[in-house]
């Protein structure tokens, strides 16, 4: 009975996990821009992974493996807007024609990031 | 009730192996450099979900030692890649603004 | 082709031939001429005659050296022209053949090889069987693999980490721009200087307070790996790579100013000497002692333990170390060109 329960809990935890994995690869498809498919990146270091790691976690019981694993998606947690934030500095310091692809409300800021030191 | 646990996992398995080649796609199509980038972090994280998945399949722990790793890998591709690719792009606008003054 | 001679009157062949047809050679009349002209000339010449002299040789050079610049003229044209493009062909061609026939003479000795798998291969003999059975009561580590390759067959390891030694030591000598301690405000040493700034665009803010959370993380993470090599997968090399990776970050949120506090050239040479000599020293006697080389005084002791398996975490310990600091070597000269 409870083995049961938790098979049911584990695949629930796994289905949750692999539509937000879907939505994530349908939006770095439909977004215009790159700076929008960030957000789309961003999807599955936060809600992807705890998901499926949950519902992975849930059918191993609690050992050494799986502490091992949440330690994995708290390393993720820390990273992600890191590279998330540098990816965007990036595309802001490199794009020539920023005006076309959005609407730019600090100029001095873009200015000083062209120009380096 | 493992022979469910292994149904589900193979059909976990082959979906996110779809979704690591609609990744690859995008990395080979995407405009800009920022796609690119952007890719190859889902493509990492992708592949941490993949091994952690054939960890417990397979019951071995040493696995996720691998994972561990590969997390860090791809944080560190990111740092270097931007950081190089924003040294190139000052480097090519110096020597324009050099060739332009002289 | 052989030089067209401008005095080939005065070569043996013809004056031979001459003095068959008429008796008489070229040296007997030149002799009676200069007898004649020495018997008119009393006076030495004047420097207005020398003068004339030497201008009327000069002129007689210049117009050989023009005859001659004539004659090799059409061979000039030709290596310009149509010989650059046969040699050209010719380069090509011959480069496809060579490659051609070596990619055939290897896939020639690749067909010699036995079937994969086979039971009877030259490999598949008894000593892997040993090496499976006695692996763990022998050299007291959990992990086989580690037990091969630093306790059965530890001089390849020795080996391995040589050759690592060595491609970081032709890394350096390729690409090293040191400073120049004579001269601080050398030209030179200010362009490195100005690159390097150019480089490192900015420091950021979000990545230094992230990276000053995380490198001492991974370092642990990496000592782990180092230190369990002999229980669980990871060993020397996975270790030590970790650990590279660790400063490598550290390297890229910091600056190289604030690395260099701790972590200069000198500190690089001395722990890879000295961690290379300590796996030298440990396994290499057995040059002296003959192929029964001396007991071990350290015991295995427990297996699972983590200061079992008698030198092999001393030896994990080395390994790591030295792939550490040659990770670091290889991003800071191929980035900067200097440590």
């Amino acid at each position: 009975m409870l083995d049961t329960i938790r098979f049911i809990i584990s695949l629930l935890l796994t289905l949750g996990g692999l539509f937000v994995l879907l939505s994530g690869v349908v939006g770095i498809y439909k977004f215009k821009y790159s700076l929008s498919r960030i957000h789309a990146g961003a999807l599955f270091d936060t809600v992807g992974i705890v998901l499926m790691m949950l519902g992975v976690v849930v059918g191993n019981g609690i050992n050494l493996t799986s502490l091992k694993m949440l330690l994995i998606v708290c390393i993720l947690w820390l990273t992600s807007p890191v590279s998330g934030h540098l990816i965007g500095r990036l595309e802001i310091t490199i794009n020539d024609e920023l005006e076309k692809d959005m609407m730019v409300l600090d100029q001095s800021m873009v200015q000083h990031e062209k120009e380096g030191d | 009730m493992t022979e469910a646990y292994s149904v589900l996992y193979s059909v976990t398995l082959s979906i996110l192996g779809l979704f690591l080649l609609a990744c690859l796609v995008r990395a080979i199509i995407g405009p800009r450099i920022a796609d690119r980038l952007i890719a190859i972090n889902m493509m990492g994280t992708l592949i941490v979900i993949i091994v952690c998945i054939l960890a417990f399949v397979m019951n071995e722990g040493g696995l996720v030692d691998v994972a561990i790793t590969y997390v860090m890998l791809s944080f560190l591709a990111v740092v270097l890649l931007t950081k190089i690719y924003m040294g190139v792009y000052h480097e090519k606008r110096r020597r324009e603004e050099g060739n332009t003054d002289a | 082709m052989a030089k067209i001679r401008n005095d080939y009157e005065h070569s043996w062949w013809p004056r031979l031939l001459q003095w068959l047809e008429d008796g008489s050679t070229t040296l007997d009349d030149e002799l009676t001429q200069e007898m004649e002209e020495s018997r008119e000339q009393h006076l030495l010449p004047s420097h207005e005659d020398v003068a004339a002299y030497e201008a009327k040789l000069e002129e007689r050079r210049n117009q050989q050296l023009a005859a001659e610049l004539d004659m090799y003229a059409h061979a000039h044209r030709w290596s310009k022209t149509k010989g650059a493009k046969i040699v050209d062909w010719a380069y090509r061609i011959m480069s496809v053949v060579i490659c051609v026939s070596i990619i055939w003479v290897l896939l020639q000795t690749a067909s010699y090889l036995p079937p994969f798998g086979s039971p009877d291969n030259p490999v598949n003999n008894e000593v892997s069987q040993r090496y499976i059975e006695k692996g763990m009561e022998e050299t007291g580590a959990v992990n086989i693999v580690a037990g091969m390759i630093l306790d059965y067959r530890a001089f390849d390891t020795l080996g391995e980490s040589n050759v690592l030694f060595i491609a970081a030591c032709s890394v350096l000598i390729l690409l090293r721009v040191s400073s120049d301690k004579h001269d601080p405000t050398s030209v030179h040493q200010l362009e490195v200087e100005a690159d390097d700034r150019m480089y490192e665009p900015k420091n950021d803010i979000i990545l230094q307070h992230i990276s000053a959370f995380l490198v001492p993380m991974i370092l642990i993470y990496g000592v782990y790996g180092v230190m369990n090599g002999h229980i669980s997968p990871g060993g020397g090399f996975s270790g030590g790579a970790i650990m590279g990776a660790a400063l490598i970050l550290y390297l890229n949120a910091f600056g190289f100013k604030r690395t260099e506090r701790f972590f200069t050239f000198k500190t690089f040479q001395v722990v890879s000497v000295c961690a290379l000599s300590f796996y030298a020293v440990s396994k290499a006697y057995s040059f002296f002692t003959g192929a029964n080389h001396l007991p071990s005084f350290i015991t295995p002791g427990n297996p699972g333990d983590l200061f079992s398996a008698g030198l092999i975490p001393y030896l994990n310990i080395a390994v790591g170390a030295v792939v550490c600091c040659t990770m670091y070597a290889f991003y800071t000269h191929f980035r900067k060109g200097d440590m």
